[in-house]
């Protein structure tokens, strides 16, 4: 219900602090989480015959990966689902490149 | 036709419109410069040309040369080396190491490059420069023998900003454009209808309107693939390599640096020959059907000297080849991918792939001239953009400043990138430095244009002024080049140096196109004077 509220408040004052709320998660927040995306993704996309295939794909991806996420940042109706989906892939990926520089260090 | 309801169709447009005009000016100056920048080995022909004409190949007979130089360089320095044709075709050949500093304690401070750089003419093999000294003075070196085009490379790649930070703004540029392409592609909803529809008979600022969808709808597609590969240019070695060396390699740059370019051989200092130049180039074009045009090295003198000479596309290929030998006995060692990794994968055919797609050199100048077309519909597309956008809101104050600003950077910069040659030539006759001679041109016409921006009674006066300045620079240019030192058309044509005739051919009919339209353009369009109707302006919207 919280969601609702937010997405549907027309309160004076309201507008454009969702509109400063989009624009921090469109632009900063957005090509942060493409970033780690990019980084993360090597973790787990297969290595192919040189070894190399899941390190090139995703720097090759990157400024697609940063498009969508920008465009859909910008275009979900419901705010919080947007911060939810973005700050999902930015948490799965930074927890996996944690988990693996942890283990690397172990 | 995608079907969009009224309000998502708004959303979309006002992403597509404010994503265009909060960097649109930046924009607009990566895609000036990049479609001139398509043709930067033929601008470093036509600048900078010898008395005869030489390819962009290497030249035969030059394992004597090279082992001559070779030998006059401290060993210390001669850790890597270079062989690659610069402007006019001249060889050059570029040796480097590392020099250990000292502090005033007499302990080893910070290493720094320092090496040797040889300006050779390929027709008679004759040094025509040597330069010493660290990195900075080697990179000043080779930058003046190609100045013109390194110029207006520099401003397209990074716009002139220090790296990182000039990569992450292009990047973002490219990003920008990417979601404008995108947005403009979802928006119009009528996608073929529009590719072929003007509406001659309505108000200027329609047609406007109307020109600047067929040249966006045309060319998205290509706009798309430029942004893209763009951005992947500008983030790939700025933020793409060092993320992996950090987190697939836990920062370990070396062993990064090995799995993407292999291992290198086991270490073995012995100083040792040095390979045949000629018969390792000539090897390679026999196993790859292309001459070398690049070749670079490791450890000269030593036994564990390696040569990876590079070979571009062939008829039918989409990248080059990158054979390997020992820089020893000359002989053939591998045959290596010519970007990442150690044998053929899909990972580098995509990656090889982004340099033919951003540059469009795949074809010779026939390809080139279709990017350099597509270049300049885009730079339309983005200057009208603009332009629409700024006229849409031209009963506001703010947005008629906007709009002088847009007049200032759309007609200002082909102004300051024409004048940059007289610079360079200028420089050249002087002997001034021809970097600084080359900015001080391009500073000054963009600050009279700016002044003219600023002074000029309407946004149409700006216009006309500055495009007719533009045309009457331009035809000045070959004349300029002839002041400087460079051949005459006559002297040029039985050279065989037909780059100069067919340069400065292009540059006055550059300047001849803008004389027209200054006189019989489209000076006088709504979208310039801002005079288009309430109705037309919504109808544009």
């Amino acid at each position: 219900m919280t969601t609702t509220t937010v997405e549907t408040s027309t309160a004076p004052g309201k507008p454009r602090l969702r509109a400063w709320m989009r624009g921090v998660l469109a632009g900063p927040l957005a090509f942060i989480a493409s970033w780690i995306l990019m980084a993360g993704a090597a973790l787990y996309l297969p290595k192919g015959a040189a070894g190399i295939d899941n390190m090139v794909f995703p720097v090759v991806l990157f400024p697609l990966i940063w498009a969508l996420l920008f465009l859909y940042s910008l275009l979900d109706r419901r705010l919080l689902r947007a911060y939810g989906v973005v700050m999902l892939l930015l948490a799965v990926h930074g927890g996996l490149i944690a988990r693996h520089l942890a283990g690397a260090g172990a | 036709m995608i079907k969009l309801s009224q309000e998502r169709t708004k959303e979309l447009l006002a992403i597509h419109g404010w994503s265009g005009i909060l960097l649109g000016l930046l924009l607009y100056a990566v895609i000036c410069t990049g479609t001139i920048a398509v043709f930067s080995t033929e601008i470093g022909n036509w600048s900078n040309p010898l008395d005869e004409p030489a390819t962009d190949s290497l030249p035969a007979n030059i394992t004597p040369l090279v082992h001559e130089l070779g030998a006059d360089v401290d060993p210390a320095h001669r850790e890597t080396f270079f062989l690659y044709t610069s402007g006019g075709g001249r060889l050059m050949l570029q040796f480097e190491g590392h020099l250990e500093s000292e502090d005033e304690d007499g302990h080893p401070g910070a290493e720094e490059h320092y090496g040797v750089l040889y300006e050779i003419d390929p027709n008679t093999l004759t040094v025509l420069n040597r330069t010493e000294g660290p990195e900075a003075l080697l990179d000043a070196a080779r930058r003046t023998t190609d100045a013109l085009a390194d110029f207006f490379v520099d401003l397209h790649v990074r716009l002139h900003i220090p790296n990182p930070w000039g990569l992450f703004v292009t990047g973002v540029l490219g990003l920008i454009m990417m979601v404008a392409a995108m947005t403009g592609f979802v928006v119009h909803r009528h996608l073929i209808r529009e590719l072929f529809t003007i509406r001659r008979n309505k108000e200027a600022l329609l047609r406007s309107r109307d020109a600047h969808v067929i040249a966006g709808t045309w060319t998205l597609p290509f706009a798309f693939v430029l942004a893209f590969t763009g951005s992947f240019f500008s983030f790939a070695t700025s933020l793409g390599l060092p993320a992996m060396a950090m987190v697939v390699f836990g920062g370990d740059q070396e062993r990064a640096i090995a799995e993407v370019f292999g291992e290198p051989p086991a270490t073995d200092d012995t100083p040792a020959q040095v390979a045949d130049f000629d018969a390792v180039i000539a090897d390679a074009q026999a196993r790859t059907g292309a001459r070398p045009n690049f070749v670079a090295g490791r450890f000269y003198g030593r036994a564990d000297s390696q040569l990876v000479v590079f070979t571009p596309a062939v008829e039918g290929s989409l990248t080059g080849r990158s054979p390997v030998y020992s820089g020893v006995t000359g002989e053939f060692l591998y045959d290596k991918p010519i970007l990442v990794g150690q044998q053929p994968s899909a990972g580098n055919t995509v990656a090889a792939l982004m340099g033919p797609l951003h540059f469009g050199n795949f074809s010779g100048v026939t390809s080139k001239a279709v990017w350099f077309a597509l270049g300049f519909a885009g730079a339309y597309v983005a200057l009208t953009g603009m332009l629409l956008w700024t006229n849409r809101r031209a009963e506001q104050r703010a947005w008629q400043r906007m709009s002088r600003l847009v007049h200032w950077v759309g007609y200002g910069l082909p102004l300051a990138m024409a004048l940059t040659p007289y610079g360079t030539f200028a420089g050249r006759w002087f002997g001034w430095a021809i970097e600084a001679a080359q900015w001080t041109a391009f500073g000054l016409a963009a600050l009279a244009a700016l002044a003219i921006a600023m002074l000029a009674r309407s946004v149409a006066q700006v216009r006309a002024i500055l495009v007719a300045t533009t045309g009457f620079t331009l035809l000045g240019v070959p004349l300029t080049r002839l002041l400087g030192g460079g051949p005459g058309w006559v002297e040029a044509w039985s050279g065989g140096l037909t780059t100069v005739v067919a340069g400065d051919i292009a540059i006055i009919a550059g300047g001849i196109i803008c004389l027209g339209l200054w006189r019989y353009g489209a000076g006088t369009s709504a979208v310039e004077t801002g005079r288009a109707s309430a109705a037309a302006r919504e109808a544009a919207a």
